[in-house]
């Protein structure tokens, strides 16, 4: 299937780390950095407390992508970070049984300052996610065809 | 068991315009008013002033709400704030949620006002669905352990320690080196007062010693530490120094007369050479001998005649708890790369620090001005080395980063320097090479007009088109430089001088392992991060961990100590109360819904918080450091973070996306 750009405007959910990614938003704001903007942060100590089932539970809200900004391996939680990339791995699997595209979902690290790195992980998800359908057409919401 | 929902109060900030300019505040506010569970949608000019505060506390003392929206700036800024408005009106201070949309809107969407607006109504709704989830919890109570832990013994460290101290409270100071002092202790008279720098130190270092309550640990590194607010602790590894004997310089000298001099002596920058046992200065503290074990030979024990010595490198692991962390572990000088400017290929460039040290008095050349033993009869100062520097033009550090900030303290050191050699030698050639003298400082503009008048010259150079330096090749000179001076439009001139200095920048020093530690947040200048500069100066985002003097960034001594001073008094506050009160955000177990499956208890493995009780799990209150990966396992969705839980983030997802005609 050839990939085709819409002109939908993909909603974009940022599981953002309380110590590193959300300051790192925040940073981005006070540098005055302009970016997309569907992308909504939800501030969370560390995105490994959420369940698979949580993350299938976004895209059938309406989030077209998911972006984990967690803190890497700046982690301050003991084991987390690990289990954390353990779980998006298993998560994949999950999508691709459900025929969901993995772009959706993007593991990453973002620290304290890292403003540019925010922005573009925003940005490149957002272009991506516009070569995709809206996750409501994949998740068979809706038909085919119907924006 | 299903929960009364809270009604929800909502405000809305303008920010003065940092908001309002670019959110339609007054369309947030009437779309949020309408939402299912909010009672209340107001706005205000600036929500953190009194009135703004005040409108939420009668809100609740008349019962309107129950718990709390602010839709404002970050809330690491205000949360403080606003939580107090709620105690003040008796509520419980966790019934608060905060909706970011300066920072995350305002300021990053500025060019769609309409865009922006939408997007602020649906952070505030999601903001309102997770409020009206939100539960009163009690925060966690720790007994403070009544010291404090000063890390660094530098002059912002000495400071530290002697304004706990003085105010009666113990105090651990951990110093990586054999002495006290620092830094200050290399530099000779200081700018702006022209004291001695070791007066300065003398006075501060004998009233530490003298005070029952500070406990020293030389020659030490940290090795482990946790804890958190009110209880840390921290693991030493101290080294025993090799000796325990006073001694003076003269004493020492005839003890080793037989040990070869063969070490770069750090304390004159490399200037000099020493032995592998030493003293840096006469009078130092302690003035006890050090060996140092990197460069002491195990034949070199029997070339030492003197008492005291004892040539085993032992190590102790000493564990000390306290209530609170000051950090005062200093700067290093910019090291110029091979070939910079010259510098490491050409000898007569040298270093501003460098050249401290050969103008004091107990320096590698006893305060004369030679370099390879000639006199000079000209010098050049470069500024900015290492500092304000731009990408492309300067070299970057191995994180690939150029040193874009300002050292602060070095334009009226250098220029402090060039006064001194033109008074003491009044024949000398000065010329200063800048980019922009900043001497910013309460009594340092004096030291650039008194440099006009000693008839220093100066000569202005675009930071894109540094000078370059090069040896002169049998001219008389040493060292040719050229350079384009734009206080002559530009005009290219060519120096010869016998002496360049560069003036170096200050880089934090290298404490990756204590930031690793403790997890501690750095700048992009790679110096430790204060959380805010105006509301929260000199306090790290880990509670409880103090930062003072250099490792904040560069600063001269008089900010040094007027931030360990602040570092001393913002711990005092957390020392001197019998309990600290931590966030409630751990785990909590639903004891309904558990049935004692144990997957939580292997998930926190690491951290060991849970354990199973009559089939059900339970949470150590105080281990507990919710992360939440119990909380994913559970298989009836048994475990929540207190304050963060799955269903609140499930109703904030929920309401997250409000379709576009709703929004309209
Ligand atoms: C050339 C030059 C000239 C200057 N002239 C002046 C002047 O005239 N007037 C003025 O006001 N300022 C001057 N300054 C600035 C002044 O040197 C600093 O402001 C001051 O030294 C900062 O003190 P500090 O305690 O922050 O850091 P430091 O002096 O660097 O002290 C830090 C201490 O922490 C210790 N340490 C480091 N890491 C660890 C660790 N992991 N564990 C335990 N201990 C650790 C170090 O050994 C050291 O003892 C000058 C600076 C330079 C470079």
């Amino acid at each position: 299937m050839t990939k085709v750009e819409s002109s939908y405007t993909p909603n974009i959910l940022l599981l953002s780390t309380i110590d590193c990614a959300y300051p790192g938003a925040d940073w981005a704001g006070q540098m005055h950095m302009d970016h997309y903007v569907q992308a909504f942060n939800l501030r969370v100590p560390s995105p490994a407390m959420f369940p698979e089932e949580f993350y299938f539970y976004c895209f059938e809200q309406g989030f077209d992508g998911i972006l984990i900004m967690s803190c890497g391996a700046e982690c301050p939680y003991p084991g987390a970070y690990d289990r954390l990339a353990k779980r998006v791995d298993h998560l994949y699997k999950m999508m691709k049984e459900r025929n969901l595209e993995t772009d959706r979902l993007r593991l990453t690290a973002i620290c304290t300052v890292c403003a540019q790195a925010y922005v573009k992980e925003i940005e490149d998800m957002a272009g991506n996610l516009k070569t995709l359908p809206p996750i409501k057409k994949a998740l068979g919401d809706i038909p085919q065809g119907v924006n | 068991m299903t929960k009364e929902k809270k009604r929800v109060g909502v405000y809305i900030c303008h920010c003065g315009g940092n908001i309002s300019d670019v959110v339609d505040v007054e369309a947030v506010r009437a779309y949020i008013e309408k939402l299912d569970g909010v009672a209340v949608a107001r706005k205000n000019m600036f929500m953190c002033s009194s009135d703004g505060q005040k409108m939420i506390e009668q809100d609740l003392k008349d019962g309107l709400i129950d718990s709390v929206v602010v839709a404002s700036c970050t809330p690491k800024l205000h949360q403080g704030t606003f939580r107090g408005a709620l105690s003040r009106a008796g509520q419980n201070i966790y019934l608060l949620e905060q909706s970011n949309i300066r920072e995350q809107v305002s300021w990053t969407h500025t060019h769609d006002h309409a865009a922006a607006t939408n997007k602020a109504k649906q952070l505030v709704a999601a903001a309102a669905a997770k409020a009206e989830m939100l539960e009163p919890l009690e925060p966690i109570k720790v007994k403070t352990v009544p010291c404090g832990i000063v890390i660094g013994g530098g002059i912002a460290g000495l400071r530290a320690v002697r304004d706990l101290s003085k105010w009666g409270m113990n105090v651990v100071l951990v110093e990586k080196s054999p002495f006290l002092g620092g830094r200050t202790a290399q530099l000779d008279h200081v700018f702006p007062t022209k004291e001695k720098a070791r007066d300065l130190l003398d006075k501060l270092i004998k009233e530490v010693i003298a005070d029952p309550k500070v406990t020293i640990y030389l020659n030490s590194q940290v090795i482990d530490g946790g804890g958190s607010l009110g209880d840390f602790f921290v693991k030493i590894e101290q080294t025993f120094r090799g000796c325990t004997e006073k001694y003076d310089l003269k004493e020492l000298e005839d003890a080793i007369k037989d040990l070869p001099k063969d070490i770069k002596n750090e304390f004159d920058y490399g200037l000099s050479y020493r032995k592998s046992i030493w003293m840096p200065y006469e009078g130092c503290w302690p003035s006890i001998p050090a060996v140092d074990w990197e460069n002491f030979q195990p034949e070199d024990a029997d070339k030492v005649n003197g008492s005291g010595f004892e040539f085993q490198p032992n190590k102790e692991i000493i564990e000390v708890r306290g209530g609170s962390i000051i950090l005062a572990t200093g700067f290093d000088p910019y090291q110029p790369a091979q070939g910079e400017y010259g510098y490491g290929t050409i000898p007569e460039v040298i270093t501003l620090p460098q050249l401290v040290r050969l103008m004091a008095d107990d320096g590698p050349s006893n305060g004369r001005l030679e370099i390879n033993e000639h006199p000079v009869r000209s010098v050049a100062f470069i500024h900015c080395v290492g500092s304000r520097q731009v990408e492309g033009i300067n070299n970057p550090q191995p994180d690939g980063k150029v040193n874009n900030y300002c050292s602060r303290a070095c334009c009226t050191a250098t220029l402090q320097a060039a006064n001194e050699l033109k008074e003491r030698y009044p024949d000398l050639h000065v010329f200063d090479l800048y980019q922009d003298i900043r001497t910013y400082g309460h009594g340092h503009e004096e030291y650039y007009q008194q440099a006009s008048k000693n008839q220093i010259l100066f000569l202005r150079y675009d930071p894109l088109n540094p000078a370059t330096v090069r040896p002169s090749n049998g001219r008389e000179t040493a060292v040719s430089i050229t350079v384009k001076d734009l206080l002559t439009q530009g005009e290219e001139m060519e120096l010869g001088v016998d002496l360049v200095v560069l003036s170096v920048g200050m880089m934090p020093r290298n404490i990756e392992q204590i930031i690793d530690i403790f997890k501690l947040p750095q700048g992009a200048d790679r110096f430790l991060q204060e959380v805010h500069p105006k509301l929260r100066p000199v306090e790290l985002a880990v509670e409880g961990i103090m930062l003072a003097g250099t490792c904040q960034g560069p600063m001269d001594i008089t900010e040094a100590t007027a931030a360990a001073s602040a570092a001393a008094a913002k711990s005092m506050n957390i020392l001197s109360q019998e309990y600290v009160y931590l966030n409630p955000y751990i785990a909590r177990v639903d004891e309904d819904l558990c049935t004692g499956t144990g997957l939580c208890i292997e998930e926190c493995s690491e951290v060991n918080a849970i354990r199973l009780e009559n089939g059900k799990a339970v949470i150590n209150k105080t281990i507990c450091n919710g992360c939440g990966m119990c909380v994913a396992v559970c298989p009836n969705d048994a475990i929540n973070i207190q304050g963060w839980t799955i269903p609140q983030y499930k109703n904030m997802v929920s309401k997250m996306l409000i379709p576009a005609q709703e929004l309209a």
